[in-house]
């Protein structure tokens, strides 16, 4: 059991839940970070959130990030009880997301077995200093001291004098539910949540953290607190019910002299913990020195800051915002993280589970003349119907959508912006496109060297220069995502200076990429842009903090290789350039048009399907030399038989049934016959084993609903 | 535990053999590489590969390319029935499925039971993957080397010519 429990599992949980919290943080202050100030509730959730955080590190032993979180509680505390009028809000964002990196970063070190042994101390000074700056913008000192607490769900900076008339005294009396993990440590947590009101705190059993075996005693008996404090029940009940684990909890008045007696049924063991003066020292030099400053009344002017991106439209907020703030309180508790092995089994299951199917429905003994089977088909069609909705449920779980990835790049674009002193607009287009899980791990350094070039070397470095070429006064880079032809199209372009083809031959020679001999001319400007992504490889005179020291490009031609894609670089003078990257279609899901040709089934991705036509034979035109073309509509097509392309037997059994289906690929056009048409349906795609050899025009094959297989046509093959 | 466990598996496989009829001979494959056997199946063809690979079977959701033995060692094709099965094998990490007229037994040959093959020099198509003629009782089996019976380029000449002369010394070695 004691091996069971071990830290791993606790620090797991702690890691799982806390990268959650400050993810959603960051989304949230990217989502405002154009607002004038945070509103209300978004200053309480990252009040609870950074108490959260500031809690469970506490219980990890985690001193530093213990300690950033509860200064940066400290802020929204503040915000919170006092409503300053003018807080600089884009050095509110920035200490936000210095503190979020600082965290993620020491997760980082965690993760990988390290002590996270970064020193905030710095970044704690200048809140400190932030925090000053904004109670000195305060008005009127009556303003300090909130009346009414409005959202009071933990009451926390109460200066606790150790023996007060007023206080109260709590018998509480938790109970979790029975198959909550780790009761020790939620048990914990709750003591860390009275922490700060309590004037005195006992609990039992008492060895919660130490002991891992006290989570079963808590789970058996329930884990019970005595607690002294100024406080309602109500407020008790508040801070202590934060944990869904929790499945009642009873809260007793009891007199002071109960209180003194403690745990009745073993009282000597009992450790009697003074959370108190430590806390409360705390909070009496923090509540002396507001007060002092509260009497410099001055009031400042608005604190620069906001100089780069203050304003957006109201189209792109639409964007970024997708989901209101309650979903996404929602979507938090909605998520479990599951094996990705599991996954995978689960998947292999339903696919026999598909086929095991048919094979019992379209099974020979059911093939016997005079059998009655309208009941057996009427619950063979729920099967169906169960089985494939099952099917695609599971298909779809290790589909992700690309947002979280994009709103990543817009706290690029963010950052790097406001080092560069430029103004960027991003937008953002089909971020709800999905591809597997694997791929989006892959993608997202890529992409962030790509963002970071566009709006480095890509945006032009001063406005003027912008306006005199007449462009809009801001940089405009457009991130996008979108299924076409079989891929994934990730696509970076912004309207910046554009790449001069010449620069870069000449600076592929310098660095002796290509003959001395050699003349642009030889070089179409596509193959030349490729240069770029060579090691080392970089036109920009100066190289800044960003990005021009020519690593970059390089790794992300190198990681998107990885996942089999490619990125193509287009690029016009001082109209912007076009990075695309081209990511296969390894397990995305695409939209497809099945149809059979003799025996062999294929399926096209339906966004290449551009006209179904059923044209007599003799209609065809044949060329002396074999070739033959359709016309449509005054247009000629090529046309291509699939069975004669592929060698395939025994097709054109019913000429009736024979269509032609109209393909496009980058412009091109062709016509393909085939011996009918199945429909249409989402299909994942898989790759052809590397045994055996690539056939042009296939890219992959795919399982259809009764678990035959389907080979997928490369349209740009076919072409 | 697990690894003992592992231990034990590799003892209990050690010189079994599953065996499997096709044209006239019996074949034996080490059972170690051999994941499972399956009845046949609905394949789906690839165009324009070799003959003897048929085409691809969806087994769990894996796809997995399959051969037929019968065309691979150049013999006449033969109708799937019922009893037509497809072995499983893995080896170095490729997975394929061997097409197969039906499944014999699995049988232990001790290596001292199994003899080197006779001489390439008029040998038939199917026994440059054959490694080993093993004794079982009165029959033989040709005992196959998964890695050639599934790689896809034909042995060169060259090859063959330094095979025999590593298999003489080795001959020449053993006795």
């Amino acid at each position: 059991m004691a091996e069971e429990f071990s830290t791993e599992g606790m620090l797991d949980m702690y890691l799982y839940e806390n990268g959650q919290l400050l993810e959603q943080m960051e989304a949230t202050t990217l989502e405002k970070k154009d607002d004038e100030s945070f509103d209300e509730a978004t200053i309480n959730e990252f009040f609870r959130i950074m108490h959260t955080i500031k809690g469970s590190s506490a219980v990890m032993m985690y001193d530093n990030i213990t300690e950033l979180a509860h200064k940066l509680e400290d802020i929204f505390y503040y915000i919170r009880e006092s409503h300053p009028k003018h807080v600089p809000h884009m050095e509110m964002v920035d200490y936000i997301f210095q503190v979020t990196d600082f965290i993620t970063g020491e997760f980082e070190k965690i993760k990988n077995g390290n002590e996270p042994d970064g020193c905030p101390d710095e970044l704690i000074e200048e809140i400190k200093a932030f925090l000053e700056k904004i109670k000195n913008n305060i008005e009127k000192a009556g303003e300090k001291v909130p009346e009414k607490k409005e959202t009071d769900n933990v009451a926390q900076y109460y200066v606790a004098p150790v023996a007060n008339v007023k206080s109260q005294f709590f018998l509480l009396h938790i109970y979790y539910k029975p198959d909550t993990q780790m009761a020790n440590l939620r048990a914990y947590s709750t003591i860390f949540a009275l922490k700060d009101i309590a004037e005195d705190l006992q609990y039992t059993p008492e060895d919660v953290v130490s002991n891992a075996e006290s989570s079963d005693l808590i789970l058996a008996e329930g884990f019970k607190m005595l607690l002294q404090a100024q406080a309602s029940k109500e407020e008790v009940m508040k801070l202590v019910d934060t944990s869904s684990e929790i499945s009642s909890i009873e809260i007793d008045e009891i007199s002071g002299e109960d209180f003194l007696k403690g745990f009745a049924e073993n009282e000597d063991n009992n450790e009697v913990i003074d959370l108190v003066s430590d806390v409360s020292v705390i909070q009496e030099r923090a509540m002396a020195k507001q007060k002092e400053e509260d009497k410099n009344e001055e009031k400042k002017s608005p604190q620069p800051g906001d100089y780069v991106i203050k304003t957006k439209e109201a189209g792109k907020k639409k964007v970024l915002a997708k989901q209101s703030k309650e979903n996404k309180e929602k979507h938090q508790q909605n998520f479990i993280s599951v094996n990705v092995e599991k996954m995978d089994s689960l998947m292999d299951l339903i696919g026999e589970i598909v086929i095991a199917e048919s094979v019992v429905l379209q099974n020979p003994d059911l093939k016997v003349p005079g059998l009655n089977l309208s009941n057996f088909q009427k619950a063979a069609r729920q099967l169906t119907k169960f089985t494939s909705e099952m099917q695609d449920v599971i298909m779809s779980m290790r589909m992700m959508p690309l947002t979280n990835v994009f709103q990543k790049m817009n706290r690029i674009v963010f950052d790097t912006s406001r080092k560069l002193g430029k103004e960027i607009d991003l937008q953002i287009i089909g971020e709800t496109t999905e591809v597997d899980k694997n791929i989006i791990e892959h993608i997202s350094d890529p992409l962030m060297h790509l963002i970071r070039n566009s709006v480095d070397h890509g945006i032009e470095d001063s406005k003027e220069e912008r306006i005199e070429k007449g462009k809009p006064e801001k940089g405009q880079v457009v991130l996008e995502a979108k299924n076409e032809g079989g891929k994934v199209f990730i696509i970076v372009r912004d309207d910046g200076k554009g790449m001069n083809p010449k620069k870069i031959f000449q600076k592929a020679q310098e660095n002796g990429l290509i003959s001395d001999k050699m003349v642009q001319s030889d070089l179409t400007d596509k193959e030349i842009y490729q240069f770029i992504t060579y090691p080392g490889f970089s036109t920009k005179e100066q190289v800044t903090e960003v990005s021009g020291r020519g690593v970059g490009m390089d790794v992300v031609v190198k990681n998107i290789q990885e996942i089999g894609g490619r990125l193509d670089i287009e690029s016009t003078m001082n109209e912007g350039s076009t990075f695309t990257l081209k990511i296969p279609l390894t397990l995305a899901i695409i939209e497809g048009v099945v149809m059979v040709v003799g025996e062999t089934t294929f399926v096209v991705e339906t966004s290449a399907v551009k006209e179904f036509l059923s044209i007599k034979e003799t209609k065809f035109i044949k060329e002396p030399n074999g070739e033959e073309y359709v016309m449509v509509r005054e247009e000629c097509y090529p046309l291509l038989r699939m069975d004669e392309r592929y060698h395939i037997k025994d097709a054109g059994q019913e000429p009736d049934k024979a269509i032609i289906i109209i393909l496009e690929h980058e412009e091109k056009k062709v016509c393909v016959l085939v011996d009918r048409l199945i429909g249409e349906q989402e299909i994942v795609v898989k790759p052809i084993p590397t045994y055996i050899k690539r056939v042009d025009g296939i890219s992959g094959c795919t399982q259809l609903g009764d678990g035959s297989l389907a080979l997928i046509l490369d349209v740009g093959g076919l072409v | 535990m697990e690894e003992n466990m592992e231990e034990y598996e590799e003892d209990t496989q050690e010189g079994k053999y599953l065996t499997f009829r096709s044209g006239n001979e019996y074949f034996g494959l080490e059972i170690r590489i051999v994941q499972e056997i399956i009845g046949i199946q609905k394949i789906a063809e690839i165009p324009e590969t070799e003959d003897y690979i048929k085409g691809l079977i969806n087994l769990r959701g894996k796809i997995i390319p399959v051969i037929d033995v019968r065309i691979r060692f150049k013999q006449e094709p033969f109708e799937y029935t019922d009893r037509t099965c497809i072995i499983i094998i893995s080896v170095k990490n490729t997975v394929v499925g061997l097409i197969v007229e039906n499944i014999a037994e699995v049988v232990t040959i001790n290596k001292e039971d199994i003899a080197p093959p006779p001489s390439l020099t008029h040998g038939n198509a199917k026994n440059k993957y054959v490694y080993g003629l093993g004794k079982v009782g009165d029959s033989v089996k040709l005992l196959l080397d998964p890695e050639k019976l599934i790689n896809n380029e034909e042995i060169t000449l060259f090859e063959r010519v330094t095979e025999e002369a590593e298999m003489a010394t080795e001959e020449g070695r053993s006795e």
